[in-house]
């Protein structure tokens, strides 16, 4: 306990003695994690994204013309008696028309010219939010093979394409995050380096009284530590002000037009794991810098 | 008498095939007050730095307390190092503290209670006649007075060996022999003392055993 507290009191010392290249090393972790930062904030709103429209894709279930009752009965129970079925809904081909009239009203001339109703009945068959993609295809499957099924409609290939595009975004973050963290960790080596450098008389007579490797070490891993955590809450707080200031005129009309409800800042558990993680590559600027001497 | 160091045909090879120290047999007692001398590059400092375990020995043992120095772990070191106090030619005091805390610092570093560094500091500055200069930074002070911190932060954790490596090399005749006198009043508290020193007149004045290296050998004991 000792240790931690001349560790903590001599790097608190040291960065008040050397504060303009602590602070180029904590303005490095801070741009890291600010970066790091900004992708979190975009990947975790995409994600909410393609939760928000996956919940509200639809499996379309066309019947044909000639279905017979029991044809019918026996979708309507496969749909019954899945487990990834939410909601079923029955629509006849006269309600088909109804609707078609009503949304589309300038081509209803064209329909009724026909001279018979082309819409075939349906189910709309509204999903679980949480189910696999496997357990969706199955079930599209079974319905297409089933007596009396025209077609079966899911949007499933572009939500995929949504979840890949999503997790690309995420990965090139950590990608860029990672970068720009292994550039924070060396800048705060080299800071750490240079007030190890301008201490060695004190680290000499340190190692010739014995004393142990926590006191010789630990306040050049402090420094580090604390170095992250203060650029890592500078982050924050920019993220924070950044946010604030593009809500209102550029994120809310962008959720909008993506039918989003609303663009969110970090959560709290990413905000806390950014201030460590802010921490760790301090940590390891440090490490990197009591070791190497 | 026991013997606190011993050496049996000890020698120090440096990478170019040059000794700095050879075949060096030699005994010092505990409690003993003793000179090294000779002239520059006999192996003087090596023997020292190899008795601060900073080196390890080519050839040769030494033992210090019965222990055999090239055998010691890195925490082993630790501990022999904490009853070793040593004292520089160019005094290797920390600017930036005060002379107080340039002496509290070793028990500050080896997790000594702050209560025992206070009281412990406050007492050796004032056996070494500094109490009223504690608040003063090192810059502030004649070499003399360097020395005298120097040697109080050597004795604060009550060792039971000193080295010292021309501790009055820096100092004019009269303050080498008030730094000797306070040697010779820690000696007297039973602690042993090693003095590398070229200034013959010193040792002559001194009194004490000493012994003779050039280039790395021992040629006289006296």
């Amino acid at each position: 306990m000792r240790a931690v507290r001349y560790s903590v009191d001599e790097a608190l010392a040291s960065l008040w003695r050397s504060r303009q290249s602590a602070m180029l090393s904590t303005g490095t972790i801070a741009l890291a994690l600010f970066v790091l930062g900004g992708f979190l904030i975009g990947t975790t709103n995409l994600q909410r994204l393609g939760a928000e429209w996956s919940s509200l894709a639809e499996l379309s279930v066309y019947l044909r013309d000639d279905v017979t009752e029991a044809e019918q009965h026996a979708v309507d129970t496969a749909l019954a008696s899945s487990a990834i079925v939410e909601s079923r809904e029955y629509v006849p081909k006269a309600a088909a028309l109804a609707r078609f009239h009503q949304t589309f009203g300038e081509l209803a001339d064209s329909m009724d010219s026909l001279g018979r109703n082309p819409l075939p009945a349906s189910y709309e068959v509204r999903l679980k939010p949480v189910r696999a993609d496997a357990e969706v295809e199955a079930l599209a499957a079974g319905l297409r093979g089933a007596a009396g099924v025209a077609d079966v409609r899911y949007d499933q290939q572009w939500l995929a394409r949504l979840r890949s595009a999503i997790a690309l975004v995420g990965r090139v973050g950590l990608l860029v995050g990672a970068v720009f963290s292994l550039a924070a960790s060396l800048t705060v080596a080299a800071v750490v380096r240079l007030t190890l450098l301008a201490r060695r008389d004190e680290l000499e007579i340190m190692q010739l009284v014995g004393a142990p490797a926590a006191y010789l070490r630990g306040p050049f891993v402090m420094e580090g530590i604390l170095q992250g955590g203060m650029g890592a809450l500078a982050a924050l707080v920019a993220l924070g002000v950044t946010f604030v200031a593009l809500r209102a005129r550029y994120l809310a009309p962008l959720a909008a037009a993506l039918n989003l409800s609303a663009v969110h800042f970090l959560p709290w558990e990413l905000s806390v794991l950014l201030v460590a993680g802010g921490m760790l590559v301090g940590c390891v600027g440090g490490v990197v810098a009591a070791w190497s001497r | 008498m026991t013997s606190l160091i011993e050496t049996r045909h000890l020698s120090k090879l440096y990478s170019r095939g040059v000794y700095a120290l050879r075949d060096l047999t030699l005994t010092i007692d505990k409690g003993e007050f003793l000179f090294l001398t000779g002239p520059s590059g006999a192996g003087k400092s090596t023997l020292l730095r190899l008795l601060l375990r900073q080196e390890l020995p080519s050839e040769g043992e030494l033992r210090v307390g019965g222990r055999d120095l090239a055998g010691l772990t890195a925490a082993e070191t630790q501990g022999y190092r904490r009853t070793v106090g040593f004292v520089f030619q160019d005094f290797r005091l920390v600017p930036r503290f005060t002379v107080f805390q340039n002496v509290a610092f070793v028990m500050r570093v080896l997790g000594v209670a702050s209560i025992i560094q206070q009281r412990k500091t406050f007492q050796v500055l004032k056996w070494v006649g500094l109490q009223h200069r504690m608040h003063a930074y090192p810059p502030e002070l004649s070499g003399g007075e360097q020395q005298r911190v120097a040697i109080a932060r050597a004795l604060v954790n009550d060792p039971q060996l000193i080295l010292a490596d021309e501790p009055t090399g820096n100092l004019d005749p009269d303050l080498s022999g008030d730094i000797m006198n306070l040697f010779r009043e820690v000696n007297a508290r039973g602690t042993t003392v090693v003095v590398a020193t070229h200034d013959r007149e010193l040792i002559r004045r001194v009194g004490r055993r000493a012994v003779t290296l050039d280039h790395g050998r021992l040629v006289e004991v006296a």
